[in-house]
């Protein structure tokens, strides 16, 4: 009972949250120097031209009130038109997000299989040679940015052994949903590029458990086998599930380079776009959504640590 | 999107039935020329703003996909008498006293609902960027004629005044003027059109099926069909063009051309001037030391053009002469080129008290190679003793502060193919404005000429755009592409695919 | 230190002292071209000429400083702050307080990095401190949920209890119950923040974001010269193999000094 009131008030200051940042990010988006007008516009538009376009896209009325107006829309689920294609911020948002979470959650099961398995054996037998060649390796993905990381993947199926795509070309009408074989890339850049830090950490955790008085109490009392494993992770697993969940959030905005060198249509190759060409609304929509996703995300992270934390607790005193 | 498929089916059906009969070239309208067929995947930019819209279209795509499926008014052609080749516009008329233009319209063409295309699309189509409140580069009509006097005493006579007696208005009109159904307000894939082609499916940002409009009134397209795909990075779409996952891609730089160009099966290809983009580097006359032409001339002089061509361009850039319009018929080639001087620029600062001056060049990554030619350029400036720096600006933040881009003292800018009278930005130079009015408006083509090339001589010797090279756009196709013409945007409505 | 330590030690301090001295070996101009583009290399240009014709070796050898300074930088502020923060709210007993605390620095981790990266570079074009200060912006949310985790499993051990229950100040229990245990996680969450700001500081630099053309930023050198892998590698290969070298020397570094203290790690996990 106690758990679900503390969720209510996490999701509580998650919508204030939203709401401060929606407004950091329209003020932001505002004094940044030039506006869509500019964009649109062109360097050959004339002066009265420009004036009427500023009247069509509504940028002649001061910045509260059109924060004003966006605000009053998105009480009614309406995010407003983007400014430089006319489009419905929401129609866009929700295509970009589905094409980002179409890459990012094969990369993030992915991550968390291979992370979970490996750091876990890797951390109980600390020292072994499975540790040390898990050591290395993560140590290389760790030290290749990501744009590293998807060149080299680049190069290797696109040029020397083309058995995947290279650009995520999808027909129209379908999505990437239904298309695996253009996923499997950039899914795996990302997943190469998430999965070092996570193991890491989680090896790392696992053996300073294995390590404690706590661990061997439990040896001594006779505990074995999967359960001393299930014992050993549910105390070491908390650091672990906040790095995974804080980086997963992070390659969501964050795996624009992954996004641009693959041609999948995600939401950080288009809110690069939406900055460029000062699409005010557009940036709302798409910074809105990542945040909330980001922090969904957060949420759940720290809902599994609680969860795992109270298992323990109980577990302790039983 | 069913009914579609059934008429693409009927196209190949029709198409095979022909076979025979067709030759390869220039087969007489309404009828196919069938052998090829086949489905054309293309590569543009593109992105989330891709639009059916053309008239808001911010992007090469859009008017590709745009003038394959519209059939335009007229279009350029330098090479022809009038200047232009007519396309839905039979022919235009010019009064003598230039002050009203009279357009003829083609006899049985029609959109694909079947509507016969007639004055009032034509009349329509001309004043649809006003009306739909189109972007300001599709403005060029309504600034120089008066649409709303504008008449259609026939259904194939179009009679249009002009805000001011001009001579290039058959250039102005077809420029980038496609033909839409009167009353078309809304874009979608079925809304009627008279272009080569039909739109099957489009998602934005992602793919657009192009189908061959059997009812096509001009030359067939040999193509089946055309996928236009969008693949906003440059990498990217180079990559999709190595693995097959396309067959033609445009838009690259100049250094993925040239890696290109070894590789088998694939060729480049650019487009040639008047088709190249103008690159000026404006000095802003308001601000010292550019009030003295003596500064401007010796800015001019410093800059070592061939090394840009060849470092930057891998030589596939044309070479500039600091004037625009390179290509169209009033450029006045007879003016001598610019050589690089490095020590006349030098005597010519000292000269104007300006040796060692400190100056910033403002430029971004609006265009292939536009930040490297300003990295030369700020590197040309110091060997003549210039304090020059260069300040880079992200993508898209050139022109989006538009006020602060004007006031910037050394800036690069671009401007699309386009001639130079009627874009001449007047206020600078009195004597230049009244000779490119008459350049625009005198009765005889000669007067013109001769006024034309007097204001390029004067533009050349005092004016404040250092312009060292015409940028192409540059494409690339593998093997059995052939017919791509590389106007203003690409056109891939005469493209044979062989394998 | 160990030999092995030392041995560890070597690819790190070389690309530190290459980057930081960089700049300073530099014979001739590293902006002006010495030849065409992507030539191979030969006598007087070691390492050929990138995508302008301009001497590899000297973009080299001026490209790392401002990356290792502005991952340093990040590093070191997001650290602190994030060691400050963290500490703090894993052991107050002011649940409101660090809850409020630690809603804000959520709050802070929804505004995507790339936004913030975008915005301001777009807000003060070309200037390399903001990217800085934006990496270690990005980064302390991460470093106090880490921090504050481990903090949190480490006071609320009997050790620690009973440390609180005798009444001992709080600096000495953060000095003698939490910073022994806390130390190797924040190494290596520091270590991991300082990969991950080279990372970002060189996708920055391979986005076109802090100081631009003709700076040298060897994650810009890779995004400029990648369409001439073919013709001359080398100015992609050296700056990709030195960011690598880099990241991974530290964070090998950093294991190492981690594994010494481990086998003096106090108390931690929950007895029963």
């Amino acid at each position: 009972m106690r758990t679900v009131s503390w969720i209510a008030v996490r999701v509580a200051t998650c919508a204030a949250t939203l709401t401060v940042l929606s407004f950091v990010v329209f003020w932001a988006t505002e004094v940044l120097p030039g506006d869509a007008v500019g964009v649109v516009s062109g360097p050959d538009a004339t002066d009265a031209e420009r004036e009427a376009v500023r009247v069509a896209l509504g940028l002649d009325r001061p910045p509260l009130e059109r924060y004003g107006v966006w605000v009053a829309g998105l009480v009614r689920g309406d995010l407003g038109v983007s400014l430089v294609s006319g489009r419905e911020v929401a129609v866009i948002v929700v295509a970009r997000l589905g094409a980002s979470l179409a890459v990012l959650v094969p990369a993030a099961v992915g991550i968390v299989i291979l992370a979970g398995v490996l750091g876990t054996i890797a951390g109980m037998r600390a020292g072994g040679r499975l540790d040390r060649i898990l050591s290395g390796v993560t140590l290389g993905l760790i030290g290749t940015p990501d744009f590293l990381i998807a060149t080299v993947l680049l190069v290797v199926f696109a040029v020397w052994l083309p058995i995947l795509p290279a650009v995520a070309i999808v027909p129209a009408g379908q999505s990437l949903w239904q298309h695996p074989e253009l996923i499997a890339l950039p899914a795996l850049a990302l997943a190469l590029g998430g999965f070092g830090s996570t193991m890491r950490l989680l090896r790392a955790s696992v053996a300073q458990t294995v390590a404690t008085p706590f661990a061997e109490f439990a040896r001594l009392n006779g505990i074995r086998g999967p359960a001393y494993v299930r014992t050993i992770v549910a105390n070491a697993a908390p650091p672990a599930v906040h790095a995974f969940t804080v980086m997963i959030a992070g390659l969501l905005g964050g795996g624009i380079v992954v996004e641009t060198l693959f041609n999948v249509p995600g939401l950080g190759y288009e809110l690069t776009r939406a900055v460029e060409n000062r699409d005010v609304p557009l940036v709302q929509g798409l910074a809105l959504v990542l945040g909330a996703v980001v922090l969904t995300i957060l949420l759940a992270g720290d809902i599994i640590t609680r969860v795992l934390q109270q298992r323990t607790r109980r577990q302790e005193h039983s | 999107m069913v009914s579609s498929r059934k008429r693409g089916l009927a196209a190949i059906v029709a198409a095979a039935a022909m076979l025979t009969v067709a030759g390869c070239t220039a087969a007489p309208q309404g009828e196919s020329s069938p052998e090829g067929g086949g489905t054309l995947r293309a590569a543009f930019a593109g992105g989330s703003t891709e639009t059916l819209n053309y008239f808001q279209g911010p992007t090469a795509l859009d008017y590709v996909r745009a003038r394959l499926v519209h059939a335009p008014l007229c279009e350029l052609d330098p090479g022809a008498s009038d200047g232009v080749a007519y396309g839905v516009v039979e022919s235009i008329d010019v009064s003598d006293d230039l002050s009203e233009y009279t357009l003829h319209v083609r006899d049985g063409v029609s959109f694909t609902d079947g509507a016969a295309l007639t004055s009032a699309d034509v009349l329509y189509s001309l004043r649809a960027p006003v009306l739909l409140e189109g972007l300001p580069f599709t403005m060029l009509v309504a600034r120089n004629f008066d649409l709303d006097a504008a008449t259609t005493p026939d259904a194939s006579t179009v009679v249009l005044p002009t805000a001011a007696p001009i001579a290039d208005g058959r250039e102005l009109i077809c420029q980038s003027m496609l033909a839409i159904q009167d009353g078309t307000t809304e874009f979608a894939p079925d809304t009627p059109s008279s272009g080569p082609f039909t739109i099957a499916a489009f998602e934005q940002g992602q793919s657009t099926l192009l189908e061959r409009n059997p009812d096509y009134y001009g030359q067939a397209p040999s193509l089946e069909a055309i996928e236009l795909v969008s693949i906003p990075d440059g990498t990217a779409r180079v990559n999709a063009l190595r693995q097959g996952q396309v067959d033609y891609i445009s838009g690259i730089t100049p250094a993925q051309a040239q890696t290109l160009d070894g590789a088998d099966g694939l060729a480049v290809s650019t487009s040639e001037p008047p088709y190249v983009s103008y690159m000026p580097f404006t000095m802003n006359t308001a601000t010292a030391p550019f009030d003295d032409p003596r500064v401007r001339e010796a800015f001019k002089l410093a800059i070592d053009r061939q090394r840009i061509i060849d470092n930057v361009y891998y030589g596939l850039a044309s070479l500039g002469n600091d004037l625009p319009a390179l290509g169209f018929a009033s450029y006045d080639a007879s003016i001598p080129q610019r050589e690089h001087d490095p020590d006349e620029a030098r005597r010519l600062l000292e000269e104007a008290g300006a040796a060692g001056m400190s100056v910033e060049l403002t430029a971004g990554p609006e265009l292939p190679g536009m930040v490297e030619t300003a990295t030369l350029i700020v590197e040309d400036l110091q060997a003549v003793g210039v304090n020059a720096t260069l300040r880079e600006l992200p993508a898209g933040q050139l022109f989006a502060d538009y006020p602060a881009w004007l006031a910037l003292p050394f800036k690069v800018g671009y401007n699309p193919p386009a001639l130079f009278e009627p874009n001449h930005t007047p206020g600078t130079f009195p004597e230049v404005d009244a000779l490119v009015q008459t350049a625009r408006s005198a009765a005889t083509p000669e007067e013109r000429l001769t006024a034309s090339h007097e204001a390029q001589r004067l533009l050349w010797e005092e004016g404040y755009e250092l312009a060292p090279v015409f940028v192409p756009n540059i494409s690339a196709a593998r093997d059995g592409v052939t017919g791509v013409r590389e106007l203003q945007f690409p056109d891939l409505s005469q493209v044979v695919l062989t394998d | 230190m160990t030999a092995r330590q030392w041995v560890a030690a070597v690819p790190a301090t070389l690309v530190l002292l290459l980057a930081l001295t960089g700049p300073w070996l530099v014979g001739g101009s590293t902006s002006t071209p010495v030849g065409g583009p992507f030539q191979p290399p030969e006598s007087g240009i070691p390492l050929g000429t990138d995508v302008l014709g301009r001497d590899v070796l000297a973009r080299v050898l001026a490209g790392g400083r401002t990356l290792v300074l502005q991952a340093a930088a990040a590093t070191v502020l997001g650290s602190v702050i994030g060691m400050c923060v963290g500490v703090w709210a894993g052991m107050t007993h002011h649940a409101r307080t660090s809850g409020a605390v630690l809603r804000v620095v959520d709050g802070i981790a929804a505004v995507p990095a790339l936004l913030l990266l975008l915005l301001l570079a777009a807000g003060l074009p070309g200037n390399d401190t903001v990217v800085a200060v934006a990496i270690a912006a990005v980064s302390v949310p991460f470093s106090v949920r880490v921090i504050r985790e481990r903090t949190h499993t480490l006071a609320t051990t009997d050790y620690a209890r009973d440390a609180e229950a005798r009444g001992e100040p709080w600096t000495a229990r953060v000095r003698f119950d939490i910073l022994p245990g806390l130390i190797p996680a924040a190494l290596a969450e520091a270590g991991i923040r300082f990969v991950a700001a080279t990372q970002l500081a060189a996708t920055a630099g391979f986005l076109g974001l802090g100081a631009g053309a003709p700076a040298a930023n060897w994650g810009r050198m890779v995004r400029e010269n990648s369409t001439g892998l073919q013709t001359n590698a080398l100015p992609v290969l050296v700056p990709a193999v030195l960011l690598v070298a880099l990241a991974i020397g530290v964070t090998a570094l950093l294991d190492r000094a981690a594994e010494t203290r481990v086998g003096g790690l106090g108390p931690i996990g929950r007895l029963a």
